[in-house]
């Protein structure tokens, strides 16, 4: 499979603040990789280097086989990007403003154009400082998917949108991904890249924590269980179960609740002893993962100086 | 590639260049009708005391004094400093500059093409000048001053604004920060304008020869005509402050 982008132990320090550390990272053709962490972790930063907006301290990056230093003006030509703080300039109207994004790129059908606005129910003809929050990140959007670029690189793409154009916008990129379109997209949400992403990474203080298939993720994953049974059952008869060890029986012997991490086979076979009279699991959340990942994550990346301090 | 961001500046900035040089014009033309009015004060001043003061009472001495001397001078800086620091710093700071440059565009193209917007701003508000003192030139008894001595003079406050606008562009391109830039900018134009003075008076010649004022006025195109030395040395400080900054700003950062 080809890389659609390459990352090589790519750093970024600010004077004394760690950006990025040594991240390595490929992203293949046609594939929606998911780039999560908390705010400050590193996101961001990875993306601006990718546009060439921000240069590498150490260790190199490229998309499409491109050098953002050397070959920018082609590899922007073929990537459409959102930025995580979308800002546009409010002067004027939403239309005349996508028209002059689309000159910049020599011009993009001007039906694609109304095309993702109606989609996203972005009224083109609003003075873009008169916009919410939610309907600016749209202008951003539809800039960013307009000239249908090979490669979307979206900051956050989600953030301020309602549940229903979220929604749209999953279908985008999902119909984008089928098209074959490569999707790069970052959140510090994990139920919004599930959805969509094959892929997920997270990042952490500018590093690498996790790489793998949302359904790799998935079965290293937790999942509430609660049973309940005809009449009682031993004490000890889930005691040994494999993942189980978050499982407990109640008084009467009666009702089994708790959380399996993992496969859920041993559990459905020990319970195939007894007379079950009701079953509840819940779909495995990638959440609770993703939170274990965070636990002792600053807000920000610690700097050289406080941490010797 | 298209000159967009070019286009985009220009009709972008319209309603202000449009007031802005409507504006500079009016005060160049009522200061330049005040010339019959100003004459009569100056004859009735003793030839001697006249000389010593050095006070020329004909109309290009006039205009070079007032008018192209104070206040059209300094508004046309205004405008250079203005339009150089929305060029890239203002852009930088309100993060709009993420999202243009993520555009098929070099660094280099989009600091031309503000460029080239703020340079025919400049050219605007030159010839809009030139056309109102033009207006008032035979009802202001400033015949002596031809047409083209005033287009000459005119075309060095095109420059002076472009030399200043530069300036502010570049140290923009450098910095990225719209504070830095109109700091730098004043301090510079209260040095030329000084320097260019009252560097007589203070036995220091010299320094006027620092001083983009000099370059604009010094050489009196309203009573000689084109200077085109003058206006080489504009061109080329100009260009040497927007290399300058876009050499710097190819290499660093973009501010987030």
């Amino acid at each position: 499979m080809e890389n659609v982008i390459e990352l090589r132990e790519l750093t970024k320090t600010y004077g004394t603040r760690r950006g990025l550390t040594g991240l390595t990272l490929d992203v293949v053709r046609g594939e929606v990789f998911g780039f999560l962490g908390p705010n400050g972790a590193g996101k961001s930063t990875t993306i601006r280097l990718l546009l060439d907006l921000i240069r590498p301290t150490a260790g190199s990056a490229t998309v499409l086989g491109l050098d953002p230093r050397g070959e920018g003006v082609e590899l922007r030509r073929r990537v459409g990007y959102l930025a995580g703080d979308f800002v546009c300039d409010g002067r004027q109207n939403v239309r005349s403003y996508l028209r002059f994004l689309a000159a910049l790129r020599g011009g993009v059908p001007e039906a694609r154009i109304d095309d993702l606005a109606d989609r996203l129910g972005l009224d083109q003809t609003a003075k873009i400082k008169k916009l919410s929050k939610g309907n600016r990140q749209k202008v951003g959007l539809v800039q960013a998917f307009m000239h249908t670029p090979e490669v979307l690189i979206l900051d956050e793409p989600t953030s301020g949108l309602d549940p229903l154009v979220q929604q749209t916008f999953l279908d985008m990129v999902a119909e984008a991904a089928a098209g074959g379109q490569t999707v790069f997209m970052s959140s510090h949400i994990m139920s919004e890249v599930e959805a969509v992403a094959h892929r997920v990474g997270i990042i952490r203080d500018g590093r690498l924590v996790a790489l793998d298939t949302v359904a790799n993720l998935r079965t290293g994953t937790v999942r509430d269980v609660e049973v309940t049974f005809e009449t009682s059952v031993p004490a000890t008869a889930f005691a040994d179960l494999p993942g189980a060890s978050r499982l407990s029986l109640d008084e009467t012997g009666t009702t089994l609740s708790g959380q399996v991490a993992g496969s859920p086979d041993a559990l459905i076979k020990a319970l195939s002893r007894y007379t079950v009279t009701s079953l509840r699991a819940t779909e495995p959340a990638l959440e609770e993962l993703f939170h274990s990942y965070y636990e002792g994550a600053e807000a920000a990346p610690r700097t050289e100086s406080a941490r010797i301090a | 590639m298209s000159a967009a961001v070019f286009a985009k500046t220009l009709s972008d900035s319209r309603r202000s260049l449009i007031g802005w040089a409507v504006g500079t014009a009016l005060v160049g033309m009522v200061y330049a009708s005040t010339y019959p009015s100003q004459r009569q004060n100056t004859e009735s001043i003793p030839e001697a005391l006249r000389e010593s003061l050095h006070v020329d009472g004909t109309a290009a001495g006039y205009l070079q004094a007032t008018v192209f001397g104070v206040i059209v001078p300094l508004l046309a800086m205004i405008y250079g400093v203005a339009m150089g620091s929305r060029a890239i710093a203002s852009d930088e700071e309100s993060g709009q500059l993420d999202l243009l440059l993520a555009h098929p565009i070099t660094r280099t193209r989009f600091a031309l093409q503000r460029f080239g917007a703020l340079v025919a701003g400049a050219f605007g508000i030159a010839a809009l000048v030139w056309l109102a003192v033009l207006a008032v030139r035979s009802s202001a008894e400033l015949t002596s001053v031809t047409p083209v001595e005033l287009l000459a003079q005119c075309l060095n406050l095109a420059l002076l604004a472009i030399t200043f606008g530069a300036l502010a562009l570049g140290i923009g391109a450098a910095v990225g920060r719209r504070a830095v830039v109109l700091v730098v900018s004043a301090i510079a134009g209260v040095l030329a304008y000084t320097a260019s003075t009252f560097a007589t008076q203070i036995g220091a010649d010299w320094l006027a020869y620092l001083s983009p004022f000099h370059y604009y006025i010094g050489g009196e195109p309203l009573k000689n005509g084109f200077q085109w030395g003058d206006g080489a040395v504009l061109v080329i400080a100009s260009a040497v402050f927007v290399v300058a900054g876009v050499v710097r700003f190819n290499n660093r950062d973009v501010n987030s």
